[in-house]
């Protein structure tokens, strides 16, 4: 390999988790975590796996048999997590509204229902033209979990947008950043069920390990402009002079 | 092939989307003078008449059928136009609330809390409304159900508004 590719790759692969360290310092000093205690894990549960991965990597086991077990079971977590965090900006969302809380809970099980419809067929019509090979099921069944977690992510943002709810800086950031990275899975996975040449498929890496940096740099820009706010801080007394008149006449 | 086209095609589509969503997040402010332009329009007086169910049984008893399902209609979307305003103006409420809720005054915030749950509900009521007024223009001959809750949330809304106007007045002369 070409040595930029090299620079580009390890760059890209180590670059996010630095950063995603940085975040985790943050998300502990402003006592995020309190809020986001699975995003929080997520951070520390993604740098281990780079860690433990990076050293599989450096001790030659690079994208053989014995770094595909430790990469199908780190997703896994990956996976789970991902979930989670999709679970903690719901909650984050609605936890002062408990009558929309209630409405948004049924219509993400319908739509949640819908999703894993959609997801399941994907995995039928994928597993009945590729090849059977464990990284192949990997592909797409991690492509069909892309699908449902996008799918809610668009479904919290969409809802939310319907009743004009307002998202805290770092919610907005946090569901931007994993729904960016769901698009770049989606395509990821997709291209990479194709037949590709082995240097296709080194290069068809750096898509989602691109996107994953951009999503880093999204949680960790929205983390750090958390403080700044979207609008007025306050509305001036004539302001709400102006409203009561109108609510007054309009009674 | 048309599979793989199909899944790119979709996430790129998601993709444009989450990118709209996040450039039109720093322009999702209240405009004041459109929000009172909005209120200015709603003439609360005229859509509860509109809504009346016993007006609606004094054009039954009084009109023959047929032009009975005409006016009917008309009236439905005529009210759609203030269900409109008024869910408007519920998105208007619920980020006046937002503000206020981050005001370090805690009777501030908390009248805040109240105004942006209230305007919530309005906002599920008008969405409500709007369904029913859809039916209602559609099938005329069905009977329709009163639009009261919506109303009455509109008043809360309305009442949580003056309230808290009345305590800034307040504050600001304390100040």
């Amino acid at each position: 390999m070409a040595q930029w590719f090299n620079f580009v790759y390890y760059y890209l692969w180590i670059a996010p988790h630095v950063f995603l360290v940085a975040i985790a310092g943050i998300m502990f000093v402003r006592r995020l975590y309190k809020n986001y205690p699975i995003f929080f894990a997520y951070t520390i549960y993604e740098t281990f796996e780079f860690l433990l991965l990076f050293i599989y990597s450096l001790n030659g086991h690079n994208f053989g048999s014995t770094y595909r077990y430790p990469y199908i079971a780190t997703l896994l977590g990956s996976t789970a997590l991902r979930f989670g965090i999709i679970q903690e900006i719901f909650n984050n969302i609605f936890r002062d509204y408990p009558r929309l809380e209630r409405l948004a809970t049924i219509s993400m099980r319908w739509v949640t229902g819908l999703l894993v419809c959609g997801a399941i067929l994907s995995v039928f019509y994928a597993s009945a033209s590729a090849p059977a090979d464990m990284m192949i099921g990997v592909k797409v069944l991690d492509r069909a979990v892309a699908i449902i977690q996008v799918g809610l992510l668009l479904f919290l943002f969409s809802f939310s947008r319907l009743f004009g709810l307002f998202w805290r800086s770092y919610t907005f950031g946090l569901a931007l950043g994993f729904a960016v990275l769901g698009c770049a899975q989606i395509v990821n996975w997709t291209i990479g069920l194709l037949s590709l040449t082995e240097q296709s498929k080194y290069f068809l890496d750096l898509l989602p390990m691109g996107v994953y940096h951009i999503s880093v740099v999204v949680w960790l820009g929205y983390l750090l402009a958390v403080e700044k706010p979207v609008g007025p801080t306050i509305y001036t007394t004539q302001d709400i002079d102006r409203w009561s008149g109108e609510l007054e006449r309009s009674k | 092939m048309t599979a793989t086209f199909v899944f790119i095609l979709l996430a790129l589509i998601l993709l444009a989307v989450f990118a709209v969503l996040a450039a039109r997040r720093g322009k999702d402010q209240t405009d004041l003078d459109h929000a009172l332009a909005q209120l200015r329009s709603l003439d609360i007086v005229a859509f509860r008449n509109l809504v009346d169910p016993l007006e609606e049984d004094f054009l039954r008893s009084r009109l023959p059928a047929h032009e009975f399902k005409k006016i009917k209609r008309e009236r439905a979307e005529a009210a759609l136009a203030y269900v409109r305003a008024l869910s408007h103006a519920s998105l208007q409420f619920a980020r006046f609330g937002d503000v206020a809720q981050r005001s370090p005054d805690p009777a501030i915030a908390a009248s805040g809390k109240q105004i942006a749950n209230s305007a919530v509900n309005l906002r599920l009521q008008a969405l409500n409304a709007t369904v029913r007024l859809r039916l209602t223009a559609a099938f005329p001959a069905l009977p329709a159900r009163p639009l009261r809750p919506l109303l009455e949330q509109y008043d809360r809304a309305q009442y949580l508004m003056l309230k808290h106007s009345g305590l800034m007045r307040a504050e600001s002369r304390a100040s």
